[in-house]
């Protein structure tokens, strides 16, 4: 092979892995597109909800996932079983804390209720990691099926050139896909669906339309907490973690719904996925460390030359 | 059908109305009236249930309607189209007309109705597809009325609908609302700044001044008040 075949495969590789990755921050950003994009409640929280989800995903694959389904689907298995619970912890935060600043309750708060929002739910986020750490303790945890370091191989093609798709990352790929689709279809097809987007897009008028616009901000925050729990859950047979993981993710998670466009649930997922692609191309020329410095670059060149993102509709939110 | 005895509501414990009482009939169409901040938007908000009640009764059918959550209210039949018309705005205009019908009877009722929306409101029909954000002033009143008529709903409280149109669009609008009428023998609370539209057709009107009603009685004799024809109708 020649070194330019040899930078290729490894572009095609960093691709590769960036697409598999990205469908799975693709999804973590969906889950924060209902809760910040469509509800506009600002959730500091939403990477500690992930860290729950990745929680509750091991200890269902421990629990009964392993045993039942095998440690290959398994854990798979675990990370949607999670995703209910996760729900009922959204509906419940949202039922008990979050309700207090958002929706009605803010019409009167100062920024619409945005700074009480921003102090509750950073709150929130402290308590959890701490919370975690106190229960689960400060190690690194991971969910080890044989998926994880399985890898179908494609090729040689070219001149001797290979690549390697790792198995769990496939599969949490497309389950990652698959969720989305439903949800996008749920959203633009069922009652439950278009009855979200007039309680966000119009509240008051939503209360003439007999909306229960408080149980609707609620049904939509469970939905984004189980989204993002879910993801990290996929994300969990991949990656080891610990309570304070959140914080990585957050951060992912807020670039990839600005750059989709404030308020456009397949424009998050679109930026998601350009997240981790640019992740595993940068890998290619920068240390790991910096890896996530070069998403906070990107984030502030995406904030500077395209402040309404790149995938979203502007009619989507008017 | 409606009975407001007393009510008194405001924002944040300042009382915007006080002590007002009117009475719909069945079949009745009622006109408010009044200056700019009189709180005629904030009566109708009063009966929706997106202001609180300070004092005072709303009776509805004969139900305690202040006892009643306000995203109930629709549901016994009260189609609110609020001042500024409010459509979904990312919503299509089809589906604006079927967050109207989640009432039981908008349910019940959907396609005969849809199609019967339609008839009197062909523009609908052109758009049905298109996000409603995107339509003009007077189609999104349309919008907003064909989702008030989407709930099959007793009484329908109409807010300024010739609100920010030309007069001819507004002329238009009203002309709607009278064939709508003279088709349905809807019962009918509209508030109007067009004073002498608002009390030409209606049967009883009332004039609502600084929060309080100043004149009550039939139209005609509303129409014949030396203090209406100087105010409102610049006679
Ligand atoms: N959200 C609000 N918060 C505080 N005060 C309000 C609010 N909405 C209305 N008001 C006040 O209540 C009073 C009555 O307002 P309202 O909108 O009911 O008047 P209106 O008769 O509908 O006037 P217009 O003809 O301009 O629509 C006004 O003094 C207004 O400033
Ligand atoms: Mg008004």
């Amino acid at each position: 092979m020649s070194e330019t075949q040899v930078l290729l495969e490894s572009v095609l590789q960093a691709i590769v892995a960036g697409l598999f990755i990205g469908a799975i921050y693709g999804l973590m950003c969906v889950g924060l597109a209902m809760i910040f994009g469509i509800m506009r409640v600002i959730n500091f929280a939403q990477g500690d909800f992930m860290m729950l989800g990745m929680y509750a995903a091991y200890f269902a694959f421990v629990g009964f996932g392993a045993q039942l389904f095998g440690t290959a689907a398994g854990s798979f298995v675990a990370a949607l079983a999670a995703a209910p619970a996760m729900f009922a912890f959204g509906w419940a935060m949202h039922r008990l804390l979050i309700r207090r600043v958002t929706g009605t309750q803010s019409a009167g708060m100062e920024a619409e209720g945005h700074y009480a929002q921003l102090i509750l739910t950073l709150g929130i986020a402290l308590v959890l990691q701490n919370g975690a750490m106190i229960l689960f303790g400060a190690h690194m945890v991971s969910i080890r099926t044989p998926l994880s370091s399985a890898a179908w191989f494609v090729g040689p093609f070219g001149d001797g050139m290979a690549l390697f798709l790792n198995k769990a990352r496939i599969v949490a790929a497309a389950v990652s896909v698959a969720v989305i689709l439903a949800l996008w279809l749920m959203i633009r097809r069922t009652g439950l669906g278009k009855s979200l987007r007039a309680a966000a897009d119009n509240p008051e008028a939503s209360v003439y339309m007999g909306i229960d616009v408080d149980r609707a901000h609620r049904t939509a925050f469970g939905l984004g907490t189980a989204i993002t729990a879910l993801a990290g859950g996929l994300l969990a047979a991949n990656y080891p973690f610990h309570p304070f993981v959140g914080l990585e993710y957050v951060i992912i998670m807020y670039a990839g719904v600005v750059l989709g466009g404030i308020g456009s649930v397949l424009g998050a997922f679109w930026g998601g996925m350009t997240i981790g692609l640019v992740q595993q191309l940068s890998a290619l020329v920068l240390p790991t460390q910096l890896q996530n410095a070069t998403i906070f670059v990107f984030f502030l060149l995406i904030v500077i030359l395209r402040p309404q993102g790149f995938f979203g509709r502007n009619v989507e939110r008017v | 059908m409606l009975e407001i005895r007393n009510f008194v509501a405001g924002y944040s414990q300042v009382a915007v109305l006080h002590e007002v009482s009117l009475t719909v009939e069945a079949g009745q169409f009622v006109s408010v009236v009044g200056p700019n901040g009189a709180g005629k938007s904030t009566l109708f908000k009063g009966i929706s249930g997106t202001v609180a009640p300070m004092g005072g009764e709303i009776r509805f059918l004969g139900e305690d309607l202040l006892k009643v959550p306000p995203s109930r209210r629709a549901h016994l039949g009260i189609a609110h189209v609020p001042e500024g018309r409010q459509v979904f705005a990312s919503l299509s205009v089809l589906e604006n007309l079927e967050m109207g019908a989640r009432t039981p009877e908008g349910r019940r009722t959907w396609s005969r109705n849809l199609e019967q929306i339609f008839a009197w409101l062909p523009v609908l029909a052109q758009r049905r597809d298109q996000p409603a954000g995107t339509l003009s002033g007077g189609e999104q009143q349309m919008v907003a009325i064909g989702r008030g008529l989407a709930s099959a709903p007793k009484l329908l409280m109409l807010d300024e609908p010739s609100m920010g149109l030309a007069p001819a669009v507004a002329d238009f609008v009203f002309d709607k609302l009278m064939e709508i009428r003279r088709d349905t023998g809807l019962t009918l609370l509209l508030v109007e700044q067009r004073v002498a539209e608002a009390l030409q057709f209606a049967d009883r009107g009332y004039v609502l001044e600084t929060g309080r009603v100043v004149l009550e009685g039939p139209c005609e004799r509303l129409r014949a008040d030396d203090r209406v024809r100087q105010a409102y109708l610049g006679m």
